[in-house]
């Protein structure tokens, strides 16, 4: 029943975006989260809508994928949109019943706002697509490296998002074992009251965490067998390079953001 | 009288998807009452997802399992109380120990099933016996025991629901021989004594050749062979194609002939090696025919 769980949504390819260097790839995305924010007027949304299909179309993944990242938001943007579409009074009335009240500003501003999200959640989508988890730590600890100056290690604090994020399918697997072991022997995790379910992880609890540190130990004595000695003086085997083509994306982001922010001061706002 | 039967039993994993995989297919096999079976196979050959659908674990994609003639998943609610009749131990069963003593741990099974607990008390003792747990390991917490021991603690704890069928899944993995030995030999005395059907996964020809009466050889998700221990060492060549051996004593018993010595039948075990052969060195030596 655990396996249908999918961690690291890394769904490996050669596209541009692929290739793009990871630490472009995180930052260009928190720009264009904050780019979809800029717009008060349709055409400046459109254009942002319109960049990300590009995009989309440009990292040859299968548009199932960015559905798929979509669905768990959408009761989400359900809501939001049925809390503007009652909410906001302003505009022509269309709609008049008890409390209820729908003007054509509300519906405007719900769709508005659910393309908002939209683009926000397919957006971020796309760099957990496109880069691998390691990849994306290795950019974390290389873009926080200046935090270094008030004394966070950074790489510790990286190796222990890599170590984590490594071990995650192993911990599904041996959850899975445990409970069929304890299935075998007839617990029950299926019925009984909060209680009863409560106590009935118990048994998968505990030898869990029992092989958890029996891992990290065997962890920890394979690494220092192997010369760990933490960030020190270590070279890395995969060196990230800024390349012509990601200083070309950087520029590209840029003029987006500033290009839409312009358009608010030429276009009627629809908000 | 079978005492449990597949019919066709096929099973996926991840249907579907991309890393769909057929693990079994298209299984029938026939278990007597009493039978102790071993069953071999390499790595990935579908030995861990048979077992797991003779007690209910998985829920075979295509086909049935029938306990005593009936079918086990005819009523999917009641599939707890076909996990009490046929007894399942993982690999590795030492993790999943989790009490605060190996007693509790024990009588986990017990307790689920709803005995009351001078029933439980007694099978837990009764099981410990079996696997020669002294009284005072049960007081401890199974975290404190040895290796060998906390797997004789996980053995215990399937036995005392004194299943009609034991599966055990490499009970003799990563032990040392002497843990072996003792594991195997108490396994065996359980079957005799309780006259159960016991099922042993293994990848020790040895162990197998050892205890089993009938072998089961898995490859590629289907029977490859189902037969008296001695027919299936019998056809070496075979095992060996599909990636097995024969027990190292097996081996060199058909070398010996291959080189002309006649050294009589075969042989599976040091014991019967030691019985063929005595008799022969007595009369004065082994010829060449």
């Amino acid at each position: 029943m655990l396996n249908d769980i999918t961690i690291g949504q890394y769904y490996p390819g050669n596209s541009m975006l692929h290739r793009m260097d990871p630490r472009v790839k995180l930052v260009l995305t928190f720009v264009y989260i904050f780019s979809v924010f800029i717009p008060r007027n349709w055409a400046g949304l459109a254009i942002a809508a319109g960049f990300l299909i590009f995009i989309i179309i440009l990292s040859d993944l299968p548009a199932k994928l960015i559905f798929k990242s979509i669905k768990p938001i959408l009761p989400l943007i359900l809501i939001t949109s049925a809390l503007n579409i009652f909410y906001v009074s302003k505009g022509v009335p269309l709609f008049d019943w008890g409390f209820i009240h729908i003007t054509s500003q509300g519906l405007v501003t719900a769709v508005f706002i659910a393309i908002r999200i939209l683009c926000l959640i397919a957006g971020s989508s796309l760099l957990t697509y496109t880069t691998s988890p390691t990849t994306l730590t290795d950019a974390l600890e290389r873009l926080l490296s200046p935090l270094k100056v008030i004394r966070l290690n950074v790489h510790e604090l990286a190796m222990m998002m890599t170590i984590a994020l490594r071990f995650i399918p192993t911990l599904i697997e041996e959850t899975d074992k445990i409970m069929s072991a304890q299935k075998a022997r007839g617990a029950d995790m299926e019925s009984g009251g909060v209680m009863q379910r409560i106590r009935a992880l118990i048994p998968i609890l505990i030898p869990l965490f029992v092989s958890s540190f029996r891992r990290a130990f065997e962890l920890a004595t394979a690494m220092e067998c192997r010369c760990y000695r933490g960030g020190e003086g270590r070279t890395r085997m995969k060196q990230l390079h800024m390349r012509v083509s990601d200083v070309v994306y950087i520029v590209v982001m840029l003029l987006l953001a500033a290009g839409l922010f312009i358009l608010n001061f030429i276009l009627k706002p629809a908000l | 009288m079978s005492v449990i039967e597949a019919l066709n039993l096929s099973y996926t994993y991840s249907p579907g998807t991309p890393f769909r995989k057929d693990a079994i297919k298209d299984i029938s096999i026939k278990i007597d009452q009493g039978d102790f079976i071993g069953i071999i196979g390499h790595t990935g050959s579908g030995k861990s997802t048979l077992v797991q659908h003779l007690n209910g674990l998985l829920r075979p994609t295509a086909g049935q399992v029938l306990l005593n003639g009936k079918d086990i998943w005819k009523q999917p609610k009641k599939i707890r109380e076909i996990r009490f009749k046929v007894g399942l131990v993982f690999q590795y069963p030492e993790h999943q120990l989790f009490e605060e003593t190996s007693y509790k741990d024990i009588a986990f099974g017990p307790a689920n099933m709803g005995l009351d607990s001078d029933e439980i008390d007694a099978r837990v003792r009764r099981a410990a016996g079996f696997v020669g747990l002294r009284d005072e390991l049960l007081q401890k917490s199974p975290f404190e025991l040895s290796g060998g021991e906390k797997r004789r603690v996980a053995i215990a704890g399937v036995m005392a629901m004194q299943p009609e069928v034991l599966i055990l899944d490499e009970p003799t993995a990563g032990l040392d021989p002497k843990g072996r030995n003792t594991i195997l030999e108490l396994i065996k005395e359980y079957q005799q004594e309780n006259g159960s059907t016991v099922l042993i996964v293994s990848h020790s020809m040895e162990d197998i050749a050892r205890s089993a009466k009938k072998v089961l050889v898995m490859n590629h998700g289907r029977v490859s062979m189902f037969d008296e221990t001695s027919a299936v060492f019998s056809r070496a060549a075979e095992l060996q194609s599909i990636g097995l051996a024969v027990p190292a004593v097996t081996r060199i018993f058909m070398q010996l002939r291959q080189q002309g010595y006649n050294v009589g039948g075969n042989a599976y075990t040091v014991e019967q090696a030691r019985d063929r052969l005595l008799p022969l060195m007595k009369k004065g030596g082994v010829h060449r025919a």
